[in-house]
């Protein structure tokens, strides 16, 4: 153990970030932001120094360190401004307007179920109602196509990412045991205790001598700031009520707000508009459906929507000089979209063990990350626990294709199983894309089309990786198992990388054909690995910013832009 | 609140002979569980325990002393408020229309093993959350809008009782309707309204507003122990197998009590 990470472990719950106070600056008594109240408001005509369209992981930090900066910022967000106290629910089906429902299309041989599975909707984006894992990607994830010749590599390294992801993992603050896996690491947070749903299913993994570990979670395990330790109430998926779950509403825009970034709610942003010149004047948006449509003007914009609105926004951005669509000279806007085959398997045990306390997000294994080329398939997959509540149960009792009486008698069951999920890295490709559907949502837009379809390595990876599992419960003593196989995590669409034919933006995230425009998204990554991604795309915002503040972002230089890993991606 | 009737009551014996296994279930040994069965089907729900505290859908779940209702007080307003409310009388449908009543309740019915009151209201359920077009956010490219894949299920299902039964799929027996959704669940439907669909869609479309309805309830809650909404006051208790709250209350066991205290009493003697 190096110097560095002793001195980790030793200060361990005691060190907070230096230079962002979100912590000091929420209430101790509600959870409304204070800072709504004093919030700096810009008008349309006064040109910023940049509007943001989104208030999620990417767009939230990117905002608030430029805002550190000085920068003048307007965060443009389809979804409401939330006071979790009032508009937040200990309950399933209460919170289905924390997710983005308005309709997209599924096609594809393998559709992908949208809605609350899978995006978010309002200020904090998917984070206020995401699990709450936060696992780094490997260094591997960067270069799978240079080591293993499938995905694409990215434009950067590991090392790029590796001061970020400290960064932020003291941010949210993320606890957990000292990481072996990809490049060795420990956490700000010792790890919290671990329920017995966790447990059978930790013993099971070690009597096949499969490693597990505690964590990592953006969840507090002590206090931090005024943000109160977690109280194991297991609603992380419907927005934390007790703000000890970090997401961007608790853990970046506080801050942001501080330091003067306006965020304008409830306002859907239609699309990016152009000057003579090519560069970005702004954003044109709808502060209602049916409403007028409004530009707010700035010096330079980032979208930070999200998989989906992100490439949708582009596609839908047509003028002359982009009939296709905005960034789209090679048809690459909306491709490459990923998502990571999320398998859950759960056991019966005789005892109670009331899944349903504790945080869904507990233990998990990252063994199986790497290629192994025994096993038939490339990249792999990792473990983790979860605890579905009862819709969730039912659902997964559902598809194991029992209803009626046989589900009732298995969701009477419900607090004997304890539940383990796998997260497959599912190959990028082309066909795997967004598009625009001939439908209009209600503010006059085209809604976006998502078709999906699984190849053959991303199968034989699904196939390999629910046997472990299902292996791992019934070496924990497991007495009858059942299966729900489905999809989350969404990634790509609009990737980074080396050159313009195989990407939409450059190695900063700067977009090859409009000079003032960024994506500040999930959408840039172009592969996930077997990682849940918000870390990821947080530590790639804050990058971002710090390359934007100095910068090196803006660079025209053709090195500079092409990034200090040559990617080598694939097209087709 | 609709009262159990007592003509329809269940075995009150709280061991079933089991005519699969010709003795009582060891709900330890999982004996009760479909796939654990020799006829994958469950047991008749005699085995269980008669509820005697807090309702549960038809009176029968496993944690006969439990009432999760008697926490609300320690919820938060927000979260109590969305939760009682599904305890209010159910009004009339607003999107389905009369002639598709009593399919629709049929198949509610069926799809959650409801064959009595107390009920949850799912069919209620469902049409408030299309009749407030708060739907799912997604809809695949080979269906129509899920408003329009709930009318054609249900036209799809009276189409094809009357071909097989030749009566309306509401006037079905159990039995008869319980051989259709399995069928529907199997997407071996077809013809008439089905053509419209790709039925295996359509049955996961209506399967997630019937779930959704049924385990948002409270009563549902009662039956499968859970517990509940836990804002502002949380769970301390997470650790060592088979401990409670004290606001949880243990699952019915069939142990004979005598034994029990004899073999405590040996195990922690004074
Ligand atoms: C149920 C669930 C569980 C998850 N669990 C985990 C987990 O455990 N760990 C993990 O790492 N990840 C998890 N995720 C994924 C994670 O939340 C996302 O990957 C991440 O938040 C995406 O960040 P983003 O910045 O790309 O987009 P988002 O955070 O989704 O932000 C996008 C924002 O842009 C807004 N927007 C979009 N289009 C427009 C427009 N046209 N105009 C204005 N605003 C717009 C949206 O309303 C949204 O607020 C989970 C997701 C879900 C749904
Ligand atoms: S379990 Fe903890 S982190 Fe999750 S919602 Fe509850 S208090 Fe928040």
């Amino acid at each position: 153990m190096s110097i560095k990470d002793r001195l980790r472990n030793a200060a361990k719950g005691s060190i907070g970030p230096a230079d962002n106070d979100s912590r000091f600056l929420l209430d101790v008594h509600s959870r409304a932001l204070p800072g709504r109240q004093t919030m700096q408001q810009y008008d349309d005509d006064d040109e910023v120094d940049l509007a943001i369209v989104g208030a999620g992981a990417g767009g939230s930090v990117l905002a608030q360190r430029l805002a550190r900066k000085g920068w003048r910022i307007v965060v443009i967000e389809a979804g409401p401004f939330w006071d979790p106290d009032k508009d937040w629910v200990s309950d399933e089906a209460g919170s289905h307007g924390l997710y983005w429902t308005g309709k997209r299309i599924i096609g594809g041989a393998d559709p992908i179920e949208l809605g609350k599975n899978n995006s978010g909707h309002g200020v904090g984006g998917s984070m206020v109602h995401y699990a709450g894992y936060t696992p780094r990607f490997h260094p591997s994830d960067l270069e799978t196509f240079t080591r293993d010749g499938v995905g694409a590599d990215w434009p950067i390294r590991y090392e790029d990412l590796l001061p970020h992801y400290e960064r932020v993992e003291r941010e949210l603050p993320v606890s957990g045991q000292n990481w072996p896996w990809g490049h060795p690491h420990s956490y700000p947070f010792s790890p919290h205790p671990v329920s017995e749903a966790a447990n059978v299913v930790w013993r099971g993994a070690e009597q096949l001598g499969i490693g597990m570990r505690v964590g990592p979670v953006g969840i507090v395990n002590g206090t931090f700031g005024n943000r109160p330790h977690c109280i194991y109430r297991g609603y992380c998926l419907q927005g934390c009520k007790v703000n000890a779950k970090a997401s961007p509403l608790v853990t970046h825009l506080p801050d942001a707000l501080a330091h003067s970034v306006e965020i304008r709610s409830d306002c859907m942003a239609a699309r990016i508009e152009l000057d003579e010149s090519g560069r970005a004047r702004g954003v044109v948006y709808l502060s209602e459906p049916g409403g007028a449509e409004r530009l707010q003007r700035a010096k330079f914009v980032a979208v930070a929507g999200y998989s989906i609105e992100t490439p949708r926004l582009l596609l839908a951005s047509t003028s002359a000089r982009f009939p296709h669509g905005l960034c789209n000279d090679h048809d690459v806007v909306g491709r490459y979209v990923m998502v990571q085959g999320a398998t859950q398997t759960a056991g019966r045990w005789p005892e109670e063990l009331r899944m349903y306390k504790a945080p869904p997000p507990q233990v998990s294994s990252e063994d199986y990350y790497e290629t192994d080329t025994s096993r038939g398939f490339a990249r792999g997959f990792s473990i983790q626990t979860v605890s579905p509540l009862p819709i969730g149960w039912a659902e997964h009792v559902l598809a194991d294709g029992h209803w009626g009486r046989a589900m009732r008698e298995y969701m009477r069951d419900y607090n004997h199983w304890a539940t383990v999920g796998v997260l497959n890295e599912l190959l990028a490709h082309p066909d795997n894309r967004i598009t625009l559907a001939d439908e209009v949502d209600a503010y006059g837009l085209p809604v976006a089309r998502m078709d999906y379809s699984l190849t053959e390595n991303d199968k034989a990876n699904e196939a390999y990786s629910t046997k472990v599992i299902t292996d791992i419960l019934k070496a924990g003593g497991a007495q009858d198992v059942l299966t729900i196989h489905r999809y989350a995590h969404l990634i790509g669409g609009a990737r980074m990388g080396s050159s313009p034919g195989t990407s939409v933006v450059d190695a900063n995230q700067r977009s090859w054909a409009v000079p003032n425009l960024f994506l500040a998204d999930g959408s840039v990554c172009p592969t996930q690995g077997s990682a849940n991604p918000a870390l990821t795309i947080m530590a790639l915002a804050s990058r971002l910013a710090e390359r934007m503040a100095d910068g090196s972002a803006m660079s025209d230089d053709p090195e500079q832009r092409a990034g200090p890993f040559r990617a080598r991606q694939p097209v087709g | 609140m609709p009262s159990r009737s007592d003509d329809n009551a269940i075995d009150k014996d709280p061991i079933d002979k089991d005519p699969i296994d010709k003795g009582p279930i060891d709900k330890d040994k999982g004996e009760h569980l479909p796939h654990l069965r020799a006829d994958g089907a469950p047991p008749r729900p005699s085995w269980l325990p008669r509820q005697r505290r807090g309702i549960t859908p038809q009176m029968i779940g496993r944690y006969p002393d439990y009432d999760v209702l008697e926490n609300a007080d320690t919820w938060d307003e927000m979260t109590r408020g969305v939760v009682l409310a599904r305890l209010d009388p159910p009004g009339p449908l607003r999107f389905f229309e009369p002639s598709e009543e009593a399919t629709l309740r049929a198949f509610c019915d069926v799809t959650t093993g409801q064959d009595e009151d107390p009920r949850v209201p799912v069919a209620e359920s469902v049409d408030a959350k299309l009749a407030d077009g708060k739907l799912d956010g997604f809809q695949y490219a080979d269906m129509p809008d899920d408003r329009d894949t709930w009318h054609l299920v249900l036209a799809g299902l009276d189409e094809s009782a009357h071909e097989r039964f030749r009566t309306g799929f509401g006037q079905c027996r159990l039995d008869e309707q319980e051989q259709l959704v399995r069928d529907f669940a199997a997407g071996r439907l077809s013809g008439g309204s089905w053509n419209e669909l790709n039925v295996s869609r359509a049955w996961s479309v209506c399967m997630r507003a019937i779930l959704s309805g049924f385990y948002s309830h409270p009563w549902a809650w009662n039956e499968i122990g859970f517990g509940g909404p836990a804002y502002p006051r949380g769970y301390m208790r997470t650790g060592a197998l088979n401990t409670t709250e004290p606001s949880e209350s243990r699952g019915a066991t069939q142990e004979d009590p005598v034994g029990t205290v004899r073999r405590e009493s040996e195990e922690f003697p004074g």
